[in-house]
């Protein structure tokens, strides 16, 4: 009995010890994202002023604003976001539809994750021997190839795992109705779909916001205002990496405000496109 | 008349009335199993005929395989004929969308388009025809009065159609499919889904529509097949057993099968 | 007879055979182009492979194997090896994990056996957020917070009490600079963290609730039913979810550029500044004078692409076994 007992007893503590660790384990992660926001915030709100969003990035020990670093982003991300979404619907399309039980869909399904969590300088390097080498100069429009192709592969997915959520019962009776394959997908599935496709291209949105590597060598940086696609141009995150890491406290400071810009919009678009699907999920 | 292929199984009545579907030596594959074999019989004119018999029977793979629905879906095929007054639908040069507009199509469960009432109508007849707004008004009136869905949904046309209940989605879909002027019709369990109450008005719905409509009906409900069709075919493990008038085989069926079945002894 | 129920005439008949055929043509169109767009995908992924290629061809063809095993980096004499580079990204990813998928399985433990209902969604959409924060923020903390909190009180700690442990003094060893190889490994470390907590949780979520009520039935405490039923039953989807963190580890790059050092050495130390494959094309690659050092640069590139490849591809792998088992 008192053998039994001991043994229980040594049952619960080791049941007591390890999830008292996963709790632990629980608060450690929480509390990463509290001091990662804590100080983003503590440190980037000082800086937040009117001058941030209208004046330019400044000389070195200077004051002024992101205004063309931001502007930059914002033509980058909506290029890159028009020249990827297309192609990542239509062949997510292809994937769920047309090609739903073939083998090129097996295929392009496994490169296409793979693609998803490829390292993004590589994709910077691509863009470089792809258009910037054959050019001969760094430009914004090779910054937005290099984003619209992380679109690409986080659109592809979402847009065939939100056509394939679609009932087939659907698609038999647009079908049934005489209406052809493409009007099927178009008015029919599409519509179904529609809130998961639009969370997916949001969560791009927000991936590509705050992507770095992959601008470094495409669309390099800009010191003065340019709205040439075809010459280099600032961006927020490129900015924030040269201003972080110099000696100038101005610098610094801009670069933590820019983080926080950057920090709050790509949380704010993750929480909304979940918004949208959790609605979904409701109906 | 047409010279008719006459098995055993075609019986006198339905040998006199034009034939408006024949189906012929039909056998029908999921990948290498067999899933409907040799089937023969003649589907009258302007009439309710109910396809009956134990899950897994075929009769709802021979449904789906007079609009051809099945070649939405990998290794399937069928061989033999299907001849739609007179011409082979399974003939590959048969276009499918313009098969489907003449044989629509209402699914077990309802499936309204995720657009308002009004949309879920002018979709399928938009796609073939160009007509005017005032016009459209009246087909989608039209229909939906034909479905007996009017007087509930007329003032809130724009409504989705995801908001009506499942007994009006049915309707609403029966409307839809009416409303391209089909010459067939296929129902595939249409009120399997559905409370007594809303069964009872899609039942009424398919009496009156007999008398425009080829009508073809797969139910697992024996009460129901009894009350709309006026022939039955029993189907039981990919084979038809016996197809006949609907009182025929309720009464006194000539295979112990359908005997065993029709009592309740298996299925 | 309704208006409805009247045939379809001759006429209206040709009117949709003529329909037809545009929508054959339109359907076909149709399918083409998203059939391409799938196509472009595979181009995409071949046309990495074949730019980092050419482009690190020049390296290769003058160092050949040597540049694997090659510790200098010398632009001035042109001398190029990725043997540092290599090292620092092998050592930081594989310290991150291991600090990471401990922690990651705890979490996911904790959402799935632990947590109160209503404090579930809300801590695992926290966890995933924590996933959405570009890395260049990681990277900046690091910079500005971390590494000093670390130079200050960490290291100096830690080097004080294993300066006399034989093997651990040389693997801390001062001085503390704050950023390195240990602060990028525990950088990397957060960043990896949401990824395998959120998959592992995923996972955890397949195991059929009989199984575990089954355990619980035979009296089972909660960390039994756990190591014994959930973690063996998800085992090769962990793995998968623990892959897929490695790979994100390995392909970091701005959280990294920040704190490592960026120098071109091996260090005993895990204080000591180094270098990761992405750090230095992130820090050298615009300032590349000379093709072979830009060359060098790009076959690094192609040494990270070969390895990340492998590697998420395994995980793809173990993530499809799950995933088909569970039907979904």
């Amino acid at each position: 009995m008192s053998v039994a007992m001991s043994l229980h007893q040594r049952r619960k503590r080791k049941n007591g010890v390890m999830m008292a660790l996963c709790v632990i384990a629980a608060g450690i992660g929480l509390a990463w994202l509290a001091l990662i926001l804590g100080a983003l915030v503590y440190k980037g709100l000082s800086g937040v002023s009117l001058s941030v969003f209208t004046e330019m990035t400044p000389p070195p020990g200077d004051a002024g604003g992101l205004l063309n670093a931001i502007y930059g982003s914002i033509v980058m991300t909506i290029i890159g976001i028009i020249v990827g979404t297309p192609i990542g619907v239509l062949a997510g399309t292809y994937m769920a539809e047309y090609g739903r039980f073939s083998r090129l869909t097996t295929v392009v399904r496994f490169i296409n994750d793979i693609l998803l969590s490829a390292p993004s300088i590589i994709v910077g390097l691509f863009v470089y021997e792809l258009l910037v080498r054959p050019m001969g100069h760094f430009s914004a429009i090779a910054g937005a190839v290099a984003l619209s192709i992380l679109v690409i592969p986080v659109v592809v997915r979402t847009t065939e795992d939100m056509l394939n959520l679609v009932p087939n019962a659907l698609r038999e009776a647009g079908t049934a109705i005489g209406a052809p394959r493409w009007v099927v997908i178009r008015s029919v599935a599409y519509r179904a779909a529609l809130s998961g496709i639009v969370t997916g291209i949001l969560l791009a949105i927000a991936r590509i916001s705050g992507e770095t590597a992959p601008l470094l060598f495409t669309a390099l940086n800009n010191q003065f205002w340019s709205s040439n696609l075809n010459a280099p141009m600032a961006s927020l995150p490129v900015t924030i990496f040269q201003f972080a890491l110099s000696p100038y406290e101005e610098w610094q400071q801009l670069a933590w405000t820019g983080a926080l810009i950057i920090t709050l919009t790509v949380l704010g678009l993750s929480i909304f496109a979940r918004s949208l699907t959790g609605r979904r999920e409701d109906r | 008349m047409k010279p008719m292929l006459s098995t055993d199984l075609n019986v006198a009545e339905t040998a006199v009335e034009k034939a408006k579907i024949e189906v012929k030596n039909l056998n029908f594959y999921y990948g290498q199993s067999k899933a409907l074999k040799d089937i023969n019989l003649s589907l009258p004119e302007r009439s309710v005929t109910a396809f009956i018999g134990p899950s897994g029977c075929g009769k709802s793979t021979l449904l789906r395989v007079l609009n051809r629905i099945y070649e939405l879906y990998p290794k399937q095929s069928a061989e033999g004929q299907v001849l739609l007054d007179g011409k082979n639908i399974l003939d590959r040069s048969q276009d499918l969308n313009l098969l489907r507009t003449k044989i629509g199509m209402v699914f077990q469960k309802p499936t309204p388009f995720p657009m308002s009432i009004y949309e879920n109508i002018a979709f399928g007849v938009r796609l073939y025809e160009k007509i005017s707004k005032a016009e459209m008004d009246n087909r989608v009136e039209q229909a939906l009065k034909r479905a007996a869905l009017w007087n509930e949904v007329k003032d809130k046309l724009n409504a989705s159609g995801l908001s009506l209940s499942g007994g009006q989605q049915q309707r609403l879909c029966i409307a839809r499919t009416v409303a391209v002027k089909p010459e067939v019709i296929l129902l595939d369990e249409p009120a399997s889904a559905l409370d007594p109450l809303s069964t009872a008005k899609i039942e009424e719905l398919i009496d009156e529509l007999q008398a425009d409509y080829t009508i073809v009906i797969v139910t697992h409900n024996m009460q129901q097949a009894a009350r709309v069709s006026r022939q039955t075919a029993f189907m039981y493990l990919g084979e038809l057993v016996e197809f006949d008038r609907t009182e025929k085989i309720f009464t006194s069926p000539r295979e112990k099968r359908t005997q065993d079945y029709i009592t309740g002894r298996f299925g | 007879m309704t208006a409805v129920s009247e045939a379809v005439t001759p006429s209206a008949m040709r009117t949709r055979e003529a329909t037809v055929r545009r929508f054959a043509l339109t359907d076909t169109i149709f399918r083409t182009a998203t059939r391409l767009s799938a196509i472009l995908v595979l181009v995409l992924l071949g046309g990495v492979a074949i730019s980092l290629i050419t482009g690190s061809w020049q390296a290769l063809s003058k160092f050949g194997f040597s540049f694997l095993t090659t510790e200098s980096w010398n632009p001035v004499t042109e001398n190029f090896g990725a043997l540092a580079p290599i090292y620092g990204t092998v050592v930081t990813s594989a310290i991150a994990i291991l600090i990471a998928v401990p922690i990651g399985i705890g979490i996911a433990i904790f959402l799935t056996e632990l947590c109160p209902r209503p404090l579930r969604r809300p801590i695992g959409i926290a966890v995933e957020l924590l996933a959405g924060i570009p890395s260049i923020i990681y990277g900046i903390w690091g910079l500005f917070v971390f590494a000093p909190f670390l130079q200050t009180t960490v290291q100096p700690f830690i080097i004080n009490v294993f300066h006399n442990v034989p093997g651990l003094s040389s693997l801390f060893a001062g001085p503390p600079y704050g950023i390195g190889l240990l602060t990028s490994s525990l950088i990397l470390a957060i960043m990896v963290l949401p990824f395998i907590t959120s998959i592992t949780k995923d996972v955890f979520d397949t195991v059929p609730a009989v199984l575990k009520e089954s355990a619980y039935g035979i009296g089972c405490t909660t960390w039994e039913v756990t190591r014994r039923v959930t973690i063996p039953y998800t085992r090769v989807g962990i793995m998968g979810g623990v892959m897929l963190g490695l790979g994100r580890a390995l392909g970091e790059t701005m959280a990294v550029t920040f704190v490592i050092g960026n120098a071109h050495r091996i260090s005993a130390s895990l204080f000591a500044p180094g270098t990761t494959i992405s750090a230095t094309i992130a820090n050298e690659f615009t300032e590349a004078d000379g093709e072979l050092y830009t060359s060098s640069l790009v076959s690094l590139g192609l040494i990270l692409f070969i390895i990340t490849f492998i590697i998420l591809a395994i995980a793809r792998y173990m993530l499809l076994r799950i995933d088909s088992r569970t039907g979904a």
